[in-house]
């Protein structure tokens, strides 16, 4: 059994050896803070480094360590000078975090974090392969000024799920990027109640003049951006082969095989407008196996559809 | 516990400062804290190898020497050490906003978040104090197989796995993430065509192959083979399509095709967009998407396909408008 404790303490110690070789006389503090670690962790750390070395395990073969004034000093530890190569998944995804920080609208492009990206991608290998798009929408830099000033502003929204466009006060706490589109968290005073907005579904902003305290409420987003509920509607649809992005690219509650090959899933559709798109798009490839109604809501949405043809 | 650690150090130190490889007997005489009797030390000795792999520490097995059956262990030293990067302190603050501010997360084993802070602290620890205005700006998915791909992908390493049931073959040119999703991008061995592979639909572990397998194009761009406006990705026989979009839906339209599509403003606020279509399915799924506020102009076979597709779901009540039991 490997002692998940060992190898954590290994890797810290691993890191933290060459980076003191460097920069001797590093204060306890700072190394701390530094490594995020309690300075009691640090110094829990540091005192197993005289123990290592190399045989006969001499004094001068192990490791020096002295802690003056709070300040550290190695010796004898050359082995130790460099820090270990990053994994794959380390390496990816401090990259990956860098590219998608830079890939916000208005990011400086010959910035420190593009500078820093470009000597990390160096050491990584595979050079400008590499890409992460978080999109744009029109209106992303007047609610990201908005929410940084804590500015209230009236927008008009498009309710996609109700097909309607509303106008709302609402005081914009924080915009970000979240499975492939821009997100608004903010309070609505029209709902009197905490409300994600999309981005690409504001169709304007203007301001009201008005501040808000952005410490009096918490925030909407914490935990992810669906959440059903019990009293929510669920759908029950078998899908045919050529309809199995639908679990793939909607939270279903559950999806089974059935023995002819096609999926049985249960999808939560609390908004009308959303599910009739998902149906009409299907057409045949998919069949209403419960509610009933939604099946006369689906033929009637394209019979309203039909109306423009007439 | 200390003693484990204590061994864990000695045992990387001594296979670090070896210029040649050690026997298991040479390493278990080195490195005191390994019990006396053989099947023990052997078994201590595997286990303490798999933490030091798990970490990333990477022992190499070779020849003691040249034509002998004996080997011994290693570590490599160009294979253990970061080359220096030499990070400016403004430049580890950046790094450090950025895995504050960008998260990824995916479900209960996900481990993206924490190996970026792993990363960061290998690259000289956090650096400043992350805003704390700046609290997750963005949030990206981790998917289980990307630092495989991005390994193969970086080695230029030729990968299969399975992909909807079937093994695929990529020489793996970049990765790409857009509209929330990772692809790997590259050359599909087997259909001798770039193609792009939704990462989460790996079905299997990604299998590399030996590093400096292929070339990658030079300039290619993995934001360019990735195939948005999925109307235009077809096979099927190019028709031109106008299509009216009502005020509401208007401006949302011309942002996402762009303005170039539009062929006419009318004075209600409405546009007639064109779009170039060869594949139907596609673009019937687009118009639908604005379900009442659009509408098919032409040409007349298309006009002519979402009626059909319409009426075979307006049920058989099309006309009466009664609901359907």
């Amino acid at each position: 059994m490997t002692r998940p404790d060992a190898a954590v303490r290994l890797r810290r110690l691993l890191t933290i050896i060459p980076w003191i070789v460097d920069h001797q006389g590093s204060g306890l503090d700072d190394l701390a803070a530094r490594f995020g670690l309690t300075v009691a962790e640090l110094e829990r750390d540091l005192e197993l480094v005289p123990f290592c070395g190399l045989p006969p395990y001499t004094p001068d073969r192990l490791i020096d360590c002295e802690i003056v004034d709070g300040r550290v000093y190695l010796r004898f530890a050359e082995y130790f000078g460099r820090p270990l190569r990053l994994t794959p998944a380390e390496g990816f995804s401090l990259l990956a975090a860098g590219q998608a920080l830079l890939a916000v609208p208005g990011a400086d492009e010959n910035g420190s974090l593009a500078s820093a990206l470009g000597k990390l991608a160096g050491v990584l290998g595979g050079g400008d392969g590499m890409a992460v798009e978080l999109g744009a929408a029109r209106y992303l830099d007047p609610l990201r000024a908005a929410a940084s000033a804590s500015e209230r502003v009236e927008i008009d929204y498009y309710t996609f799920g109700r097909d309607e466009v509303t106008t709302r006060r609402i005081d914009p706490r924080a915009v970000f990027a979240a499975a492939g589109q821009w997100y608004v968290d903010a309070y609505c005073h029209r709902a009197d109640d905490d409300r994600l907005f999309r981005v690409d579904r504001v169709r304007g902003v203007r301001p009201t003049g008005e501040h808000f305290d952005p410490a009096a409420s918490a925030g909407a987003s914490e935990g992810g951006l669906f959440h059903p509920r019990p009293s929510d509607r669920r759908v029950t649809l078998l899908l045919n082969a050529d309809a199995r992005w639908v679990p793939e690219s909607y939270p279903v509650e559950s999806v089974e095989e059935t023995p002819d090959g096609r999926l049985r899933v249960v999808l939560v559709a609390n908004e009308r407008a959303w599910l009739e798109r998902l149906l009409l798009r299907l057409g045949p490839s998919a069949e209403v196996l419960e509610p009933a109604e939604v099946r006369a809501e689906a033929e009637e949405a394209a019979r309203r559809l039909l109306v423009r043809y007439g | 516990m200390a003693d484990r650690l204590e061994r864990l150090t000695n045992l990387v130190a001594v296979l670090l400062d070896t210029r040649r490889p050690l026997t298991l007997e040479e390493i278990v005489e080195r490195v005191p804290g390994y019990p006396g009797e053989r099947e023990s030390y052997r078994r201590q000795f595997e286990r303490d190898k798999s933490t030091l792999r798990e970490i990333g520490v990477p022992i190499s097995l070779e020849a003691l020497y040249a034509f002998d059956q004996e080997t011994g262990y290693r570590i490599n030293r160009e294979d253990y050490e970061l080359p220096a990067l030499d990070l400016t302190e403004d430049e580890r603050v950046a790094l450090h906003l950025a895995v504050t501010a960008v998260r990824l997360e995916g479900g209960a084993e996900s481990a993206g978040g924490a190996a970026g802070r792993e990363a960061l602290l290998k690259l000289g620890g956090f650096e400043g104090r992350a805003a704390p205005t700046l609290d997750s700006i963005a949030a990206l998915p981790d998917v289980p197989a990307l630092p495989a791909l991005f390994d193969a992908y970086r080695h230029r390493a030729r990968v299969t796995f399975k992909y909807r049931g079937d093994t695929r073959c990529l020489d793996p040119y970049g990765i790409l993430f857009r509209n929330g999703h990772w692809y790997a991008v590259g050359n599909d061995c087997d259909r001798e065509a770039i193609r792009a592979f939704r990462a989460d639909r790996i079905e299997s572990a990604i299998e590399p192959g030996p590093p400096r397998s292929f070339e990658r194009p030079v300039g290619f761009d993995p934001a360019s083979a990735l195939r948005d406006e999925p109307w235009r990705f077809g096979d099927e026989a190019p028709v031109e399509a106008l299509v009216l979009v009502s005020p509401t839906q208007a401006g949302w339209v011309e942002a996402d095709l762009g303005s170039k599509a539009v062929a006419e403003r009318r004075d209600d606020g409405s546009v007639v967009v064109r779009m170039a279509v060869t594949n139907r399915g596609a673009f019937r799924s687009f118009v639908i998407g604005l379900l009442d506020h659009a509408e098919v102009l032409g040409p007349p076979e298309l006009r002519a396909d979402m009626v059909a597709w319409l009426t075979a779901l307006a049920g058989e009540a099309a006309s009466s408008g009664g609901g359907a039991g």
